[in-house]
């Protein structure tokens, strides 16, 4: 059968739930097309006994509270969304072990942050201060720069932006080197590297300021209902709008004209014309569904010289008793034995870093009372760690990596957790091949390392997978990974989309 | 620490490099269509083992009892299943077997081994009264019959970190199948626990497999066969209760598994608290297809007896009548309507679906609903009954 629609959006991660509610609120006729039979992507959700796991979102970034919300929050409020949050004021606990390893705890709030920091870092006051004005001198920047519309005076930019230029073009490694910062305190004030899924020494500087001004700003956002809840309110949100959202959807093929403009999809076979397609599909399956012929061969070139981000293993543990009994204190706790983020990166196989969050410490009803759950998190960086994983030893490879990293952070942590686990859930690359079908499970899209980071990202923007009829939002998209940075590129992909079909719709 | 305190100084003449560098690398890099998605490991791993359907070859239809067959089900390599996909013992498989226009899916356990998972499945259907899709299997499917089936799902298996070495099983008639997969599994190596399984049937004669079951021969097995009438030598005689557990269970600690008719894990959850069972060493099957809605602790009554309901899916739109004490996925299939599911227990949430107005009634011991799922209005079909006239949009 033929449907004709305004737009389409293709997947319901969370950049098409955002870019949908937004398209369909400015009066546009919006259809999402969703492989599976649940929206959400990675914002998802799974039951198992009497515990509901949280798939995939350990916390969001830039939420803020309802008197001082953030970007995320006011992205929300404006997508019609009812979704509600909650903060937590203590940005995380990080645990390196060994020899000149540390055990320290960061809160939010620029005082209580470099508070907290010197408590265990002394002597880093200068160092500091410097790391304040740099991170003041990039907010002024880019105002200055939106304020020029993305063309900003070269003169202006060197001689009172200077800081701003450096933050934009060194890795974060070197850019807080130059900050005078020693490697103990490199190490601690780079632990939320995992976040952005590259090294400091190879992430942009800029990018990891972006994300840590928020984190100090607001301290970390969890919805009250997981993030499942968050993509169900966008779902809510789009239907009243008018949208429609349609399940076990499989797209199939990207279709398009004599002039290479793509003019709709196919699927379970069905075609759907639109004005405009809107993909929160990567450009790597877009491509393969797409022909040769039709996309440019510079697109082609780039996503071949591209390297894919992050895929995890996560494991979840459902407890029979509560944090408290446990000795269970921290929401978060990054655990690594290894002392740089590029060993914590390159030692996947070795636990060279996990993430423990106990979602209770933060939303007590989380799961039933007396009751607490665990949420391991581990980087798969280059796959060694799935070495050797066939059909057949699958099962036992998910046995093991779940007792190594259970009993690795029983002794990190000193508590007991083995007699009690009443549930037990453990997601791979493979897992999130089969949900997402992103190639090697990747859930962080793209690479955002060196060459392909987020400032050479913003200024190749518009000259970039500018395929006509084609937009592209998500985690892959420009603006990189992490779930606020997806629904903020949905929207903007409306946004785009809407003043080249001519603005709002009142039709 | 001199060296690392150093400030380096870094450029800010390296920003006028950025595009050039991207743009070089663009440049250098290759003009070859994408790699298709399987060449990624975790992709092919992903497909080999959560294929989104399997296409399966009847083979030997065994007849195991009065009213129960065995079915071996072999890849159907000519349609594209070059091997099945591998299950732990104890997940189930629906199966969807299609009669004059309509389409049938049903959970039924493995009961072969895992070891064996390239190359076949075993199940085995006991023919129930009134068993629309049993009476399918029983009387229509015969061998070189081809069927579709999913990938194995469930989660009624032994797991090293949460349960006891030692498992004592209680399977009730048919629901011996999960275990006989379990028994498989570790004679194979597949599987490292010690099982000590209460087998209970009405009479001797009901009892299946026994062929297979006498003969084991492995220190980590034992079988106890209770028997409600007729006794025999070195069986037990009654039903399987807390007394009996204790009798052959170990003085510390072991996780008790229990497969049976649904009136069963009622029974032996009561038991179990007698013993001062803690909950997760209790794990139970998929209860499967709701029938007694009313023995619920939680049940209320419907004002009517039975309501309107409409079902949107993305094609039709079709009117139907549901009973008070009959799920909403009962009703569309009699209706004709091919929603999706899997359990049927409300577990597994494959038929996921919006209410778009109208109050259901889910049991809470079956509602395996997200938080969200009930703020935001949607139902799991398999185990909703109406309690108003309904509308609701399936996603089909």
């Amino acid at each position: 059968m033929r449907y004709d629609h305004d737009i389409i959006v293709v997947g319901a991660g969370n950049g098409g739930l955002a870019a949908a509610c937004r398209a369909a609120g400015a009066g546009y006729d919006v259809a999402v097309l969703e492989k599976h039979n649940l929206a959400g992507g990675v914002a998802s959700s799974f039951v198992r006994g009497r515990f509901e796991f949280e798939a995939s979102l350990h916390e969001l970034c830039d939420v803020g509270s309802e008197d001082d919300p953030g970007d995320v929050r006011k992205l929300f409020t404006e997508l019609d969304s009812d979704a509600r949050f909650i903060n937590e004021k203590n940005l995380f606990r990080a645990i390196v072990t060994g020899r000149d390893g540390y055990d320290v705890t960061l809160s939010a709030g620029r005082e209580n942050f470099r508070k907290s920091l010197l408590k265990v870092c002394p002597g880093c006051e200068k160092s500091l201060d410097r790391l304040a004005s740099m991170l003041d001198r990039t907010s002024e920047a880019l105002a200055y720069n939106d304020s020029k519309k993305g063309k900003p005076n070269k003169l202006v930019m060197m001689f009172k932006y200077g800081k701003f230029l450096i933050s934009a073009s060194h890795s974060l490694d070197d850019v807080l080197r130059s900050l005078g910062f020693n490697s103990r305190e490199r190490s601690i004030l780079e632990t939320y590297w995992s976040y952005l899924g590259v090294p400091a020494d190879e992430l942009n500087a800029f990018h990891y300021f972006e994300m840590l001004k928020g984190y100090i700003r607001h301290g970390a956002g969890i919805p009250l209902l997981k993030s499942y809840g968050l993509s169900l309110s966008l779902c809510d949100s789009l239907l009243r709008r008018g949208g429609s959202i349609r399940y076990n959807c499989e797209v199939t093929e990207f279709i398009f004209d004599s002039q290479k403009k793509v003019i709709g999809v196919r699927a379970g076979g069905d075609e759907y014309y639109a004005k405009h397609v809107i993909s929160n599909v990567i450009p790597h399956n877009v491509f393969g569904m797409s022909g040769k012929n039709n996309v440019p061969e510079k697109d082609r070139r780039l996503l071949n010289a591209r390297k894919f981000g992050m895929s995890f293993i996560c494991i979840y543990l459902g407890l029979d008793k509560s944090a408290e009994e446990l000795g269970i204190k921290d929401y978060t706790v990054f655990i690594s034995h290894r002392k740089t983020s590029r060993l914590q990166y390159d030692d996947e196989e070795n636990m060279g870093f996990y993430v423990v969050n106990c979602l209770n410490l933060a939303v007590s009803e989380a799961s039933p009372e007396g009751t607490c759950s665990l949420f391991i998190t581990v980087p798969v960086t280059n796959g060694k760690l799935m070495r050797g994983v066939k059909p057949e030893n699958y099962y036992k490879f998910k046995q093991r990596i779940a007792e190594k990293y259970v009993d690795d952070l029983c002794s990190v942590l000193g508590i007991d957790i083995r007699e009690n686990i009443e549930e037990i859930s453990v997601a791979t690359p493979v897992t999130f091949a089969r949900y997402f079908g992103s190639p090697d499970g990747t859930a962080y899209g793209y690479r955002l390392s060196g060459w392909d980071g987020l400032m050479a990202r913003m200024l190749s923007k518009g000259t970039e997978l500018d395929i006509e009829g084609l937009t592209f939002c998500g985690g892959h998209a420009s603006s990189g990974d992490g779930f606020g940075v997806s629904y903020r590129s949905g929207v903007e992909a409306a946004d785009e989309v809407i003043s080249k079909l001519g603005g709002k719709n009142d039709g | 620490m001199a060296e690392d305190k150093k400030r380096i100084k870094l450029n800010m003449g390296k920003f006028l490099k950025i595009i050039p560098e991207r743009l070089k690398r663009i440049k250098n890099s290759s003009d070859d269509d994408m790699k298709p998605l399987y060449s990624y490991k975790p992709n092919a791993l992903a497909a080999a083992i959560h294929p989104k359907e399997q296409f399966v070859i009847v083979g030997n239809i065994e007849k195991l009892c009065s009213d129960t067959l065995l079915f071996t089900l072999l890849p159907d390599k000519e349609k594209g299943t070059s091997s099945l996909s591998p299950f732990q013992a104890g997940q189930y498989i629906s199966v969807s077997v299609s009669s004059g226009k309509r389409t049938y899916s049903r959970p039924y356990s493995i009961c072969s081994s895992p070891s064996e998972f390239a190359d076949k499945y075993q199940i085995a259907v006991k023919r129930t009264d009134g068993g629309v899709v049993t009476g399918i299997l029983h009387e229509e499917i015969k061998q070189n019959d081809k069927l579709t089936v999913s990938d194995p799902c469930g989660s009624f298996t032994y797991e090293p970190l949460r349960d006891a070495k030692t498992v004592i099983g209680c399977a009730g008639g048919v629901g011996i199948t999960p275990f006989i997969s379990m028994i498989r599994a570790v004679k194979d190596g597949m599987e490292d626990f010690s099982l000590t399984l209460l087998y209970g049937c009405k009479k001797p004669q009901d009892a299946l497999f026994r062929d297979l079951l006498d003969k084991i021969n492995d220190p980590r097995i034992k079988i106890v066969y209770v028997f409600e009438e007729g006794a025999e030598d070195n069986c037990e005689k009654g039903i399987i209760n807390a007394e009996l557990i204790k009798k052959y269970a170990p003085a510390d600690k072991y996780s008790l598994f229990v497969c049976g008719p649904h009136n069963m894990y009622t029974h032996i959850e009561k038991e179990a608290e007698k013993l001062g069972i803690r909950r997760k060493y209790l794990r139970e099957d998929a209860r499967g297809q709701m029938i007694h809605p009313e023995k619920e602790p939680d049940f209320y009554p419907a004002e009517n007896g039975d309501y309107a309901v409409t079902v949107i899916s993305s094609s039709a739109k079709t009117e139907l009548r549901c009973k008070s004490g009959e799920t909403l996925l009962s009703a569309m299939e009699r209706a004709g309507v091919t929603a999706p599911s899997r359990c049927r227990s409300g577990e597994c949430g494959f038929c996921h679906s919006r209410l778009v107005s109208g109050v259901c009634y889910t049991p809470a011991r079956a509602d395996g609903r997200r938080a969200a799922d009930k703020v935001y209005g949607y139902v799991h079909p398999c185990c909703a009954f109406p309690r108003s006239d309904i509308v609701i949009e399936i996603k089909a």
